[in-house]
């Protein structure tokens, strides 16, 4: 769905480039986190996939189209083709709710009575059927992400690409977005997810590629981990997974050893008392969370 | 392995290609529906930036009426200068008793110059009934005129013919003609020269007035034309650059250029359209109460109030709306195509 073969892109003024032969592959219907520091050139990425910026080198290919033949009169075409989630949401501030998701329907040449028929059912999705009339500025920044969300959806997308979606975001939130993010993928649409919140990650067990310095140093198929900071993996990392009623339950992962394949330099063990202070954290965060 | 690649190349160009030519054939499939939809925005953010709107409309509707009364200034100020120039006449004074045949064979002479606009004559006669009407009021004059001393009256009375010229500037063949020609030199009185060197400074002062009040003019219109349009310009821009993320916004969601533009355009055109309507019904007001005092003065208003009270009052109006509407709508598409092009 989603094929790179040594993208690279160096940013004049820049000593360094923001990505370095980057090659990965994404299938149809995969849930895909791209993770790595501010920085490591996640946005960079994405902006390739959705023709914000050309790379210098490399082939990008998105639903079976080159990006080398998507010229500038083609591009709000592509663009249509995909879903895009920003981390500032980039909601239409003088718009409603309503005509917020309307527009993304609109700009496809969808008709009035089919546009009417298909906001409420997206909105529905979302939860905010009832929000529908308010403007951006009157919401909360976790209902403007899932405005955000339903106008990516709206036409129905094969690929949605979530920048950063969740980085504005408390952590009640977040786990509803990335819920929210979870149900779409089970319709059937390709995510790609870039973050920098290791917790957004490992909540989930999908894949995970990690990016530094613009390099891909780890491309974890199943069952991803993703540990941000420097600092050592516990043997026995925190999983929160989501139940129906959004009651949230941690399970034990398994053999960590064999998943964390990470080209990074080995990590040591983490000493007993940082473990307890994450436990005790991840509880503060979410009353319904409980933590082995 | 080469040629594997290479035919797998080929392929996917093919695919890309074939993808992108159905994505453009499947764009604009319904042009009213996309401009309704433009439209109505257009409208609605008319109404959402109520403030804004408001600001821009101010500004133009000054605008045009600075341009309007630049121009009505330039077109009166022309005109009383032309009517000025009108009023310049040369006068001939002939010998006391010069009969009509005379005067009408001098006529005749002097008519032959290109720079003759018009001749009229008036007899000894005829000057006498213009003096008696001019003092009609004055019992002083009236009673010391019996018919004696009318007759005395009429017979120092000189005739005479006065000429309206085209070029005032240039009076020598005219003068040429009346030293010179000689029935002119035979029947003009020697003691009253003409009039054509007493007025000649007054005349050349008139004159360089109406060629400064129309060259001045149609320049001061230019300038202001220049002025009114960047002012707009400017505050069309300000009003758009507020709303240059929108316009990023739009862009990564997928929409066309023409669909992004359309709602700008349409907003600064209902803008354009009621400053115009402001600008013009103003203008109307303010004309209506100044003329008759300017007309007090003896400055010529007359075209302007003729067009103000007839029928093309509507085509007023209308060229307002027009000029509003073209400016505003030339302002947004240049702000707008600025931020069009970044993202």
């Amino acid at each position: 769905m989603i094929l790179l073969d040594s993208v690279s892109k160096q940013y004049a003024g820049d000593a360094s480039p923001a990505l370095d032969s980057v090659s990965l592959h994404i299938e149809p219907n995969e849930f895909v986190f791209l993770v790595g520091k501010s920085g490591a050139g996640k946005s960079s990425l994405i902006k390739m996939i959705t023709k914000e910026e050309i790379p210098d080198s490399g082939k990008i290919i998105v639903g079976g189209i080159d990006l080398d033949y998507v010229k500038r009169r083609h591009i709000p075409g592509y663009r249509r083709r995909l879903g895009v989630v920003f981390q500032d949401f980039k909601l239409l501030p003088r718009r409603t709710v309503y005509e917020n998701v309307a527009f993304a329907l609109e700009i496809a040449g969808m008709s009035g009575r089919d546009i009417r028929k298909t906001v409420p059912k997206v909105l529905e999705l979302v939860d905010l059927l009832d929000q529908a009339k308010k403007f951006p500025d009157q919401l909360s920044g976790g209902q403007q992400q899932r405005v955000s969300i339903a106008r990516s959806v709206a036409r129905q997308p094969k690929i949605l690409i979530a920048d950063e979606p969740t980085a504005n975001l408390d952590k009640l939130t977040t786990a509803e977005i990335i819920a929210l993010l979870k149900k779409i993928n089970d319709f059937g649409t390709t995510i790609l997810v870039s973050t920098h919140d290791e917790s957004v990650v490992n909540n989930l067990q999908k894949r995970v590629i990690t990016l530094k310095d613009g390099k891909v140093v780890n491309d974890q198929k199943n069952n991803g981990i993703y540990e941000l900071s420097e600092r050592p993996v516990p043997k026995a990392p925190v999983r929160i997974v989501q139940t129906p009623g959004h009651a949230l339950k941690p399970r034990p992962v398994a053999n960590v050893a064999t998943r964390s394949t990470t080209t990074e330099p080995a990590r040591t063990k983490a000493p007993a008392s940082r473990q307890v202070q994450r436990s005790t954290n991840v509880q503060r965060g979410a009353n319904k969370r409980r933590v082995i | 392995m080469v040629a594997e690649k290479v035919g797998k190349e080929k392929k996917l160009k093919k695919a890309s290609k074939k993808s992108l030519r159905t994505m453009r054939r499947n764009r604009n499939r319904h042009p009213v529906r996309e401009k309704v939809r433009i439209v109505k925005y257009g409208t609605k953010s008319f109404g959402r930036n109520i403030w804004l709107s408001t600001a821009a409309t101010v500004v133009m509707a000054i605008t045009l009426i600075i341009l309007f009364v630049t121009v009505v200034a330039s077109v009166i100020l022309t005109n009383t200068a032309e009517m000025m120039k009108d009023k310049i006449d040369i006068t001939v004074y002939f010998k006391p008793n010069t009969s009509e045949e005379i005067l009408a064979e001098l006529t005749e002479i002097i008519s032959k110059d290109s720079n003759i606009k018009s001749v009229e004559t008036s007899t000894s006669e005829e000057e006498y009934a213009k003096f008696l009407a001019e003092n009609a009021d004055s019992d002083e004059v009236l009673n010391v005129l019996d018919d004696e001393m009318s007759a005395l009256m009429i017979g120092k009375m000189q005739s005479t013919m006065r000429v309206k010229v085209n070029d005032v500037d240039n009076l020598d063949s005219i003068k040429n003609i009346v030293e010179n020609d000689e029935l002119f030199v035979s029947f003009v009185d020697k003691d009253k020269a003409p009039t054509y060197d007493v007025n000649r400074a007054e005349i050349s002062t008139i004159t360089s007035w109406a060629r400064i009040a129309r060259t001045g003019g149609i320049i001061l219109a230019g300038v202001f034309l220049i002025i009114s349009i960047l002012i707009i310009f400017s505050t069309i821009r300000m009003a758009i650059f507020s709303r240059r993320e929108e316009i990023y916004m739009m862009k990564l969601v997928g929409a066309e250029k023409s669909f992004i533009r359309g709602p700008f355009l349409v907003e600064a055109e209902i803008c354009g359209l009621i400053a115009g309507l402001i600008a013009a019904t103003a203008s109307y007001f303010g004309f209506s109460f100044l003329a008759p005092k300017l007309a007090g003065y003896g400055i010529n208003v007359e075209s302007i109030s003729e067009i103000m009270e007839s029928n093309q009052l509507i085509l007023v109006f209308l060229v307002f709306i027009a000029v509003g509407v073209v400016i505003g709508r030339i302002s947004a598409r240049l702000a707008v195509h600025k931020y069009l092009n970044k993202a």
